[in-house]
């Protein structure tokens, strides 16, 4: 099915292993575990999501005619059980989840329809230092899957709002300047722009938008152009947080982006996006929603973000030098009385945290060896009796030991 | 896809731009040699599919494939007409109207034809075009039914031969109109070629792609 693929080895174990960093992280920072179902009720999800976001759901109904959707994101899903079982729980909440996530887009652009995401939610903690807690997680989690080079830039919805409440336009054409913004058409952008007889520096920073991206300058820049509350304190939080990840240590990766594009109708705050240096897409992305939880019944401040698995995976696969993939380390074949000495040896290398794989049939030491091959171990241990043990190393001589010498000389070299 | 191999070992101070071949290939040459960024003869690039010079990367490839080619960071820049961007809108930024290859996408029938305006439409209308995506939301936005058949090229036959009552195709000049016997009824849209970017690349490489297209933009204007 198009959109749809399995994962082989390679790619699977890297992929999990991505995860289970990122979740480890995220625990680290006091971030409990939850797993939401695949699949929600169409009502929840409407809660949360966009009229876009709700055509690409995959939806059916259940043998009791209610319509039910595979879950497109998780953010929605964790709001409904903060407001719901967890109701009770004191506020600050920070909770994290992973898994598959499901779109039907129509393959045209983005041909996964399926793709691995984890996530995590500070609900109940208003304020810079739960966004740039967020942020910071963030850049921690690629860090700790392995990404080495990325970015990170925050920008602000409420800089957009303020812009949009201070210009001086008829609302038909706020709505058509929201739309092409939405597309990032700035050609139609100028074009709305340039009908309107009013110039204002609101004006300017609309057409400039892409290009308002910079370093703690641009705050300076931007405060001397908006002549409105909502942009300034937008601007004011910017540098609040800016100071805040630096004491963060993360000083080095973080730009700021006061024309970021994002769901304005979703986010209300601070808004972030990580890049890799040769990927296409932003890697993670996040920021603070405080309408959300209100719409379940639980009205309270939250941020959060998501780190695209599949994209962590393409860019530690991309990097210059790929990550080692997981290997096994010892292919433990046997002959004669040899079964009963393989298999102690095995639970042996496996307590020392190496991968070992014990054969399942008997074979002569030439036989073991194209097993062996075929298994792509690093090590071949042939076992033909209960006291010795012939013992292969990838691009070396055979040697005889005894069983219990294999395994310390192994694990030494694994340490 | 994978948007980061395509790139390989380029240069971060680097541009690539995606160049459309057919109709807007000599367009987007000419504003390329007039912005200073690349000289390029069609011959060149057409033999070639991709230059490097000191300070671009230059592809080409087929119109429609642009968009690809820019959402997922295989080029920095490309230059596509809007009739594309109408069928495949993407992640990617439209940054500036490049002001040539001018086009409009019309509804035509044939000359003998009864259909008219709106008012002379029947409840479903059978429509052949290359822009089903445009078409259906034209038709939508003014609730006629319409059933749209898909073609990859000569359009302009399909009514001749009763595939359908009309169609939607882009003319620039509607000299190929007539020759096969068509005449306009309605206009769905103007189309010039425009400058688009991918969106992390203006995120990751500020200085780099913001400088390309500000030559650009100049070289449309001045």
């Amino acid at each position: 099915m198009p959109g749809f693929r399995d994962r082989l080895p390679d790619e699977a174990e890297v992929l999990r292993e991505a995860q289970e960093s990122v979740l480890a992280e995220m625990r680290r920072w006091g971030y409990r575990h939850v797993i939401t179902p695949m699949v929600e009720g169409t009502d929840v999800l409407e809660l949360g999501i966009g009229a876009e976001q709700r055509r690409r759901l995959f939806k059916f109904a259940d043998a009791r005619g209610e319509v039910i959707a595979l879950v497109g994101e998780r953010t929605v899903p964790v709001a409904r059980l903060v407001a719901g079982k967890l109701r009770g729980a004191p506020l600050p909440m920070r909770l994290c989840y992973a898994g598959p996530v499901l779109s039907t887009d129509d393959g045209r652009l983005h041909q996964r329809r399926e793709t691995y995401q984890a996530g995590a939610e500070l609900v109940g903690a208003p304020g810079t230092a739960a966004d740039a807690e967020v942020i910071a997680l963030a850049a921690r989690c690629l860090e700790a899957s392995g990404v080495k080079r990325y970015q990170v830039d925050v920008g602000h919805a409420e800089f957009f709002h303020g812009i949009m409440d201070a210009v001086k336009l008829p609302d038909e054409v706020k709505d058509a300047v929201r739309g092409a913004l939405a597309a990032r058409d700035f050609v139609a952008l100028e074009s709305l722009l340039e009908g309107t007889p009013l110039r204002s520096a609101e004006h300017e920073l609309l057409l400039r938008f892409p290009a308002l991206r910079g370093g703690v300058e641009i705050l300076q820049a931007a405060g001397g152009l908006v002549r409105n509350r909502r942009s300034e304190r937008a601007l004011a939080e910017l540098a609040e947080v800016q100071e805040l990840l630096v004491a963060h240590g993360l000083g080095e990766v973080v730009s700021l982006d006061l024309g970021a594009i994002r769901d304005f109708d979703y986010y209300t705050g601070i808004t972030f996006e990580a890049y890799g240096p040769e990927l296409g897409r932003p890697v993670a992305q996040g920021g603070r929603y405080d309408g959300l939880l209100e719409r379940f019944g639980r009205p309270s401040p939250a941020t959060g973000f998501v780190v695209q698995l599949d994209l962590v995976y393409e860019m530690l696969s991309g990097a210059a030098r790929p990550p080692a993939l997981p290997r096994i380390d010892a292919a433990v074949a046997w002959s004669g009385s040899g079964l009963r000495p393989a298999l102690r040896l095995g639970s042996t290398l496996r307590l020392f945290g190496m991968r070992a794989v014990v054969d399942t049939q008997a074979r002569n030491e030439a036989e073991a060896k194209s097993w062996w091959r075929s298994v792509g171990a690093v090590n071949l241990i042939h076992c033909s009796s209960e006291s010795t043990v012939s013992w292969t190393a990838r691009g070396q001589r055979t040697r005889r030991l005894p069983p219990e010498q294999v395994a310390g000389r192994l694990a030494g070299g694994v340490a | 896809m994978n948007a980061g191999r395509a790139q390989g070992a380029r240069k971060s101070t680097k541009v690539s731009i995606a160049l459309p071949t057919g109709a807007l290939m000599p367009g987007a040459l000419r504003l390329l040699a007039k912005s200073g960024l690349a000289r390029l003869s069609a011959d060149e690039l057409g033999r070639q599919l991709l230059v490097d010079r000191s300070s671009v990367r230059v592809i080409l490839v087929r119109p429609a494939d642009v968009p690809a080619y820019v959402d997922h960071g295989a080029a920095d820049l490309g230059i596509v007409g809007k009739d594309i961007l109408w069928e495949t809108p993407g992640a990617h930024y439209e940054l500036v109207d490049l002001k040539f290859g001018g086009c409009k996408l019309v509804l035509a029938v044939p000359v003998a034809s009864r259909l008219n305006g709106p008012e002379t439409w029947p409840p479903q209308l059978r429509v052949a075009t290359k822009y089903p995506r445009t078409a259906e939301a034209w038709f939508e936005a003014r609730g006629q039914a319409v059933e749209v058949v898909q073609l990859r090229g000569s359009v302009e036959l399909a009514p001749q031969v009763g595939l359908v009552d009309a169609i939607v195709d882009l003319t620039a000049t509607g000299r190929t109109l007539k020759e096969n016997r068509l005449r306009i009824v309605a206009t769905l849209g103007a189309s010039t070629a425009r400058l688009i970017a991918n969106q992390a690349s203006l995120k990751t490489r500020t200085d780099a792609v913001q400088a390309a297209v500000g030559r650009l933009r100049k070289a449309v204007t001045g």
